[in-house]
C-alpha cells in the first residue's frame, strides 16, 4: 500500500464519524463541528487523489482552496444562526421535530 | 454561432450578480427597482437562449476560452432553457411581489417598522444570488462548478428562510441549512469518487467514460442520497413542512417553486447525462417507489392540516414524488421520453402553481392575521382575487385540463400504462384525487358567504395581483405544450427513442 | 520506511481525532482539539505535495474556523455574564437559558439520539464506510490526464504556477463565484443581525500588555509575509487567498486585543472593501467579452497584468471579509445603538 492509500482511507474514516456524528449529536455546534470537518474530509480524498500519478494535479488543489473559503463561509453563517437561535429560544439544540406553529399572529 | 449569440448565456448568470453587489452597497431604498430591472433583463436574455437553441440547436459555451475537460463549459439544450424559463417567469412573478410585500409591511402593520428596511436590504441581496446559482446551476456542464452553485443556492436560500426572526423559523431556517450543506457534501465526495475513477469534471466527458465499478456506484449513491435530501423527497421531506411554512412568503414561493426544482434538475442531468440511466434498472424503481410513496404520504397529511402554509407545504411533499416517477418509467424504451417530459414539465407546473398559491397564501395571512383554516370563512369575499389564484394553482395541482399539471399527468400516465406498470397510473391518479381534497379544505371554508361589515385591513392589492397572474398563468400552461415539448427534445438524452418511436 | 511509518499513523490521527471531537464532553476542548484537527490535515496536505492549500487549510480550516468556534461558544457560554437582551425577552426564555448555562465550563451538551436510534445507524453508516473504502482502494487508472493538459497549457495561462494557474485562469469561474459565496456569507450573516463580539474581545483586550506588544510586533510581519504570499502566488504556492488569509488573521488579531475598533457598522467603506474584490473580477471578466468573445478568456497579451490586479483587489476583499465573518458588524447603525446600549460609546 503507498502512503497515498492511508491518505484515501483514512479520508473515507473520517467522513463516516462525522456524518454519524452530525446525525446523532442534537448540540449545534457539535453539528457545525462535524459538518466542517466532513468537508475536510472530502478535500483530502482530493489531496490524495491528485497525488496519484507522475505529475502533481493542480486540478484537485484549487478545489480544495475553493472548497475551504465556501466551508468558512457556510461555518461562519451556520454559527451566526445558532447563536441568533440561542438568543431568541435560550436552547442550543434543534427540537426533535419542529413544532407545528400554532402563534396566533402571522405577518404572511 | 455569432458573438452575441452564444454570450447571451452569460446574462442570466452575470446580472444577478452584479445586482447582488450593487445592491449590497447601495441599499434599501433602490434595491427592488434594480430586482425588477434585473428580472426583465433575465426575462429577455432567457427568451433570447431560448430562440437560439429552438432556432441552431445546443450551445455550449467555453468559459474563460479553455476546453473541457480542463475548463469549464457552459452548456444549454432543451432541458437547461426549459428550466431557465420557468426560474424566469416564476422569479420575475415573485420580484414583483416582494416589492409589494415589503413596502406594505412598513405602511400597514401599525408597529414600528423595525428591521424590515433592513430585511428588504437582505433579501433583494440574497435573492439576486439565488436567481444567479439556479440559472448557473442549469446551465453548468461541470460537476465540481455544479457544486459551487448548490452551495450558492443552499446558503442563501437557508438565509432567506433567517429572515423571519419567530423561533420556529429560525429552528426550521438552521434544520435547513444542516440539510442543505449536508446535501452539497454528499454531492461533493461524490464528485470527488468520480474525479477520482475517471479523471475528468465536464459531464458531457464523465459520460463517455463511465462504466459501472465500486467508485461510480458508490457517487451514484452519494449522489442520490445528497440531492433527494435536498429535494425532500420522502422520507428525507422531515425538514420541508417547517421550513416552507415558516419562512416570509416570498421565500416560501421560491423555495417550494424553484429550489427544490434545482436539486431535483441536477439529479435528473446526472442520471442521464452521466449515469447512463442510474447504471441499470434497480435505483430508477427505489426511487419510482418512493416517489409513489411521497404521492400519496404528502397528499394524506395535506388533507390533515390545520394551517394554510403547512398546508401548501405537505402539499409539495406530495408534488416531488411526482417528479421522482419518472425516474422508473424514462427508459430507452418507445415510452421513454413521454415519462422523462411529462417530469419535467410537471416541475414547470408545479413551480408556477406552488410559487402562485404561497403568494396567495402570503396575501391573505397578511389581510387577515392567521393562517388558520378553520378560520378563513368570508375571505373569498374579502379578496377574491388571493383565492381565486389559489384556486387556480390548486386546479393545476389536481391535473385538470387545460392546466400544465394536465399535460404532465397525462404524459406520465400514459408511459406507465404504456410500460404495463399500471400500478403507478393508479397512484398518480388518486394524488389528483386527494389534491382537490387538501385544495377544498381551504376553498371550502373561504367561499362561504359571511355578513362583513366593512373591515380595516392592511392593502395586499398588488401582493394579490401577482399571485392570481402567476397562477393564470400555469393555468393555461397547456396551451404551450407543443413548443415546449419541442424545446425538450432538443438535446434530449432521449433521442434514440424519438427516432424509433415517433410515428 | 520511516516516513511511510508517519504517513500510516497520520492517516490514522484523523479519524480518530475527529471522533475525539465529537465525543469530548467540554465544547471548549471539542474546538480546540478541532483546531488540532485541521493543523494534522494541513500537514497531511504537506505530506501530499500540496503546499497551497495546507497553507490556506492552517490560516482558515484551523486557525479563522477555530477562533470563529471558539467565539461561539464563548458567546453561548459567557452571556450569563454579558447579558445584552435580557429587555426583551421573555422571562420564561431566561429562566431556560439560566437553567442551561448552570455549569458554564461544560456548555450544555449530551443531548444526543436514543441509543436505539444510534444502534441502527451504525449499520448503514458503516456499509457506506466500507464502500467508500472499497471505492477508493480500487480507483482504476483514469483515461483523462488532467495534470499533464494543466501543465502543457501553464505557458498560455500567463502564470508559472500550475495551482494559480487553475485559480485564475483554466478554472477562474469557479473562483469567481467562490468570491461570490464569500460576499453572500457577510450579507446572510448581517441579516441575522447579532451584533457585534462582545465578551471575549473586551476580556482580551484590559489588562494584557503582553498581547498588545506580540500583536504590535506581529503586525508588520504579517503584512509582509501577506504581501509576499501575494506576489510569490504568481511563480510558486501562494496567492490571494493564503495572502488574504494571513490578513484576514491579523485582522482578527487586531480586533480581538483592541487595539483596532471593530469596522464601522454601517460604514459604505467597508462594504465597498468587502465588494470590491469580486466587482473588479467579474468587471474584467466581462470586460474582456469585448475583446475576446468569451466571460473570462484574457487577450494573451494582458493575462499576467490582468491576473495580478485581479489577485490584489481579491487580497483585500478576502482579508476583509473574513475578518468581517469574524466580527459580525450589525448592518444598521440605528438599530445597532438601539439594542445594543452598552455599545454606544463605541459606535460614534
Amino acid at each position: 500500500m503507498s502512503p497515498v492509500t492511508f491518505y484515501l482511507l483514512s479520508s473515507v474514516g473520517i467522513f463516516v464519524v462525522c456524518l454519524y456524528g452530525l446525525i446523532v449529536h442534537a448540540h449545534l455546534i457539535r453539528k457545525i463541528l462535524a459538518l466542517n470537518m466532513m468537508g475536510s474530509a472530502v478535500f483530502l480524498l482530493l489531496t490524495g487523489v491528485a497525488r496519484r500519478g507522475e505529475l502533481t494535479d493542480p486540478v484537485p488543489h484549487a478545489m480544495v482552496l475553493t472548497g475551504i473559503v465556501v466551508a468558512v463561509s457556510a461555518t461562519a453563517f451556520a454559527l451566526a444562526v445558532a447563536r441568533r437561535l440561542y438568543e431568541e429560544c435560550g436552547r442550543a439544540y434543534l427540537p426533535e421535530e419542529d413544532p407545528e406553529d400554532l402563534s396566533e399572529e402571522r405577518e404572511g | 454561432m455569432g458573438l452575441i449569440g452564444s454570450n447571451w448565456l452569460v446574462v442570466p448568470i452575470v446580472l444577478p450578480l452584479a445586482t447582488a453587489t450593487l445592491a449590497m452597497l447601495v441599499g434599501r431604498r433602490s434595491a427592488p427597482y434594480l430586482g425588477l430591472l434585473t428580472a426583465s433583463g433575465i426575462l429577455l436574455s432567457v427568451a433570447a437562449i431560448g430562440l437560439t437553441v429552438l432556432e441552431e440547436g445546443t450551445i455550449r459555451y467555453q468559459l474563460g476560452g479553455w476546453e473541457a475537460p480542463l475548463g469549464i463549459n457552459l452548456y444549454a439544450d432543451g432541458l437547461a432553457v426549459f428550466m431557465l424559463l420557468m426560474t424566469a417567469i416564476v422569479g420575475a412573478a415573485v420580484s414583483a411581489y416582494a416589492v409589494g410585500y415589503f413596502t406594505s409591511r412598513q405602511d400597514e402593520s401599525g408597529r414600528v417598522a423595525g428591521d424590515s428596511g433592513d430585511r428588504s436590504g437582505s433579501f433583494w441581496v440574497l435573492w439576486m444570488f439565488l436567481w444567479a446559482s439556479l440559472n448557473g446551476l442549469f446551465l453548468s456542464a461541470d460537476a465540481f462548478n455544479l457544486y459551487v452553485t448548490l452551495e450558492i443556492m443552499g446558503l442563501s436560500a437557508a438565509g432567506l428562510v433567517t429572515l423571519e426572526r419567530r423561533q420556529s423559523a429560525l429552528s426550521s431556517g438552521m434544520r435547513y441549512l444542516f440539510v442543505t450543506l449536508l446535501g452539497s457534501l454528499a454531492y461533493l465526495m461524490g464528485v470527488a469518487l468520480l474525479y477520482g475513477a475517471l479523471g475528468a469534471l465536464d459531464l458531457a466527458t464523465l459520460g463517455e467514460l463511465m462504466y459501472p465499478g465500486a467508485a461510480t456506484w458508490s457517487a451514484l449513491a452519494l449522489i442520490t442520497l445528497g440531492m433527494a435530501l435536498k429535494t425532500g423527497l420522502f422520507p428525507l421531506h422531515f425538514w420541508m413542512p417547517a421550513a416552507y411554512s415558516n419562512a416570509i412568503s416570498p421565500a416560501s414561493a421560491l423555495l417550494a417553486g424553484l429550489v427544490g426544482k434545482a436539486s431535483f434538475y441536477l439529479l435528473l442531468r446526472l442520471w442521464f447525462d452521466v449515469f447512463d440511466g442510474g447504471l441499470g434498472p434497480g435505483p430508477g424503481q427505489v426511487l419510482g417507489l418512493l416517489g409513489a410513496a411521497a404521492i400519496v404520504w404528502g397528499a394524506v397529511m395535506a388533507v390533515r392540516q390545520r394551517r394554510l402554509k403547512r398546508l401548501l407545504a405537505y402539499s409539495s411533499v406530495s408534488q416531488i414524488g411526482y417528479l421522482f416517477v419518472l425516474f422508473s418509467l424514462a427508459t430507452t424504451a418507445s415510452w421513454g421520453f413521454d415519462a422523462w417530459s411529462g417530469g419535467v414539465y410537471h416541475a414547470f407546473s408545479h413551480a408556477c402553481a406552488k410559487a402562485a398559491m404561497f403568494m396567495s397564501a402570503g396575501a391573505i395571512v397578511r389581510s387577515v392575521g392567521h393562517d388558520d383554516l378553520d378560520r378563513m370563512q368570508g375571505v373569498g369575499q374579502q379578496m377574491p382575487l388571493a383565492v381565486a389564484g389559489f384556486a387556480l394553482g390548486g386546479v393545476t395541482l389536481m391535473g385538470l385540463p387545460p392546466t400544465g399539471g394536465f399535460t404532465a399527468k397525462w404524459l406520465l400516465v400514459s408511459a406507465s400504462l404504456e410500460s404495463g406498470q399500471w400500478w403507478i397510473a393508479v397512484v398518480l391518479l388518486a394524488g389528483g384525487v386527494l389534491a382537490a381534497l387538501y385544495v377544498l379544505r381551504f376553498l371550502n371554508p373561504a367561499l362561504i358567504q359571511v355578513k362583513v361589515g366593512p373591515v380595516a385591513r392592511p392593502a395586499t392589492q398588488n401582493l394579490e395581483v401577482t399571485a392570481f397572474v402567476l397562477a393564470f398563468g400555469s393555468f393555461f400552461l397547456a396551451l404551450l405544450s407543443a413548443p415546449l415539448l419541442a424545446l425538450l427534445r432538443i438535446g434530449t438524452p432521449f433521442a434514440s427513442v424519438l427516432l424509433v418511436g415517433t410515428p | 520506511m520511516l516516513s511511510l511509518f508517519f504517513d500510516a499513523v497520520l492517516a490514522l490521527a484523523l479519524p480518530l481525532l475527529a471522533w475525539r471531537v465529537l465525543t469530548t464532553r467540554d465544547l471548549y476542548r471539542a474546538v480546540i482539539l478541532f483546531i488540532a484537527f485541521g493543523l494534522l490535515v494541513a500537514l497531511s496536505w504537506a505530506r501530499l505535495d500540496a503546499p497551497d492549500i495546507a497553507l490556506a487549510e492552517a490560516a482558515i480550516g484551523a486557525g479563522l474556523t477555530g477562533a470563529l468556534f471558539l467565539n461561539t461558544v464563548g458567546g453561548l457560554v459567557g452571556r450569563k455574564r454579558s447579558p445584552s437582551r435580557e429587555s426583551d425577552e421573555s422571562r420564561e426564555v431566561a429562566e431556560r437559558r439560566e437553567a442551561i448555562q448552570s455549569s458554564p465550563g461544560e456548555p450544555v451538551d449530551e443531548v444526543m439520539r436514543p441509543w436505539w436510534v444510534r444502534l441502527a445507524l451504525t449499520v448503514p453508516i458503516l456499509a457506506l464506510g466500507l464502500a467508500l473504502g472499497w471505492a477508493v482502494v480500487s480507483f482504476p487508472e483514469p483515461a483523462i490526464d488532467l495534470a499533464q493538459q494543466a501543465s502543457d497549457n501553464l505557458e498560455a495561462s500567463g502564470v508559472d504556477h500550475g495551482v494559480t494557474a487553475v485559480l485564475l485562469n483554466f478554472r477562474s469561474y469557479d473562483t469567481l463565484l467562490e468570491i461570490g459565496v464569500l460576499l453572500l456569507a457577510v450579507v446572510a450573516v448581517w441579516s441575522l443581525d447579532l451584533g457585534r463580539v462582545r465578551g471575549g474581545q473586551a476580556a482580551l483586550s484590559k489588562g494584557l500588555p503582553v498581547l498588545h506588544g506580540l500583536v504590535r510586533l506581529l503586525t508588520p510581519i504579517m503584512i509582509i509575509v501577506g504581501g509576499y504570499l501575494l506576489w510569490a502566488g504568481a511563480k510558486q504556492p501562494g496567492g490571494a487567498f493564503q495572502a488574504g488569509a494571513v490578513l484576514g488573521a491579523l485582522g482578527v488579531l487586531l480586533v480581538l486585543s483592541g487595539l483596532v475598533r471593530p469596522p464601522l457598522s454601517d460604514g459604505s467603506g467597508l462594504r465597498i472593501g468587502l465588494a470590491v474584490g469580486f466587482a473588479v473580477f467579474l468587471g474584467i471578466g466581462t470586460a474582456v467579452m469585448l475583446a475576446t468573445g468569451e466571460l473570462l478568456n484574457y487577450p494573451p497579451a494582458s493575462t499576467y497584468g490582468l491576473i495580478i490586479i485581479i489577485e490584489l483587489f481579491l487580497t483585500v476583499s478576502i482579508a476583509l471579509t473574513l475578518a468581517a465573518l469574524f466580527v459580525t458588524a450589525p448592518p444598521r447603525k440605528e438599530q445597532g445603538s438601539k439594542e445594543h446600549s452598552e455599545e454606544k460609546g463605541e459606535e460614534s
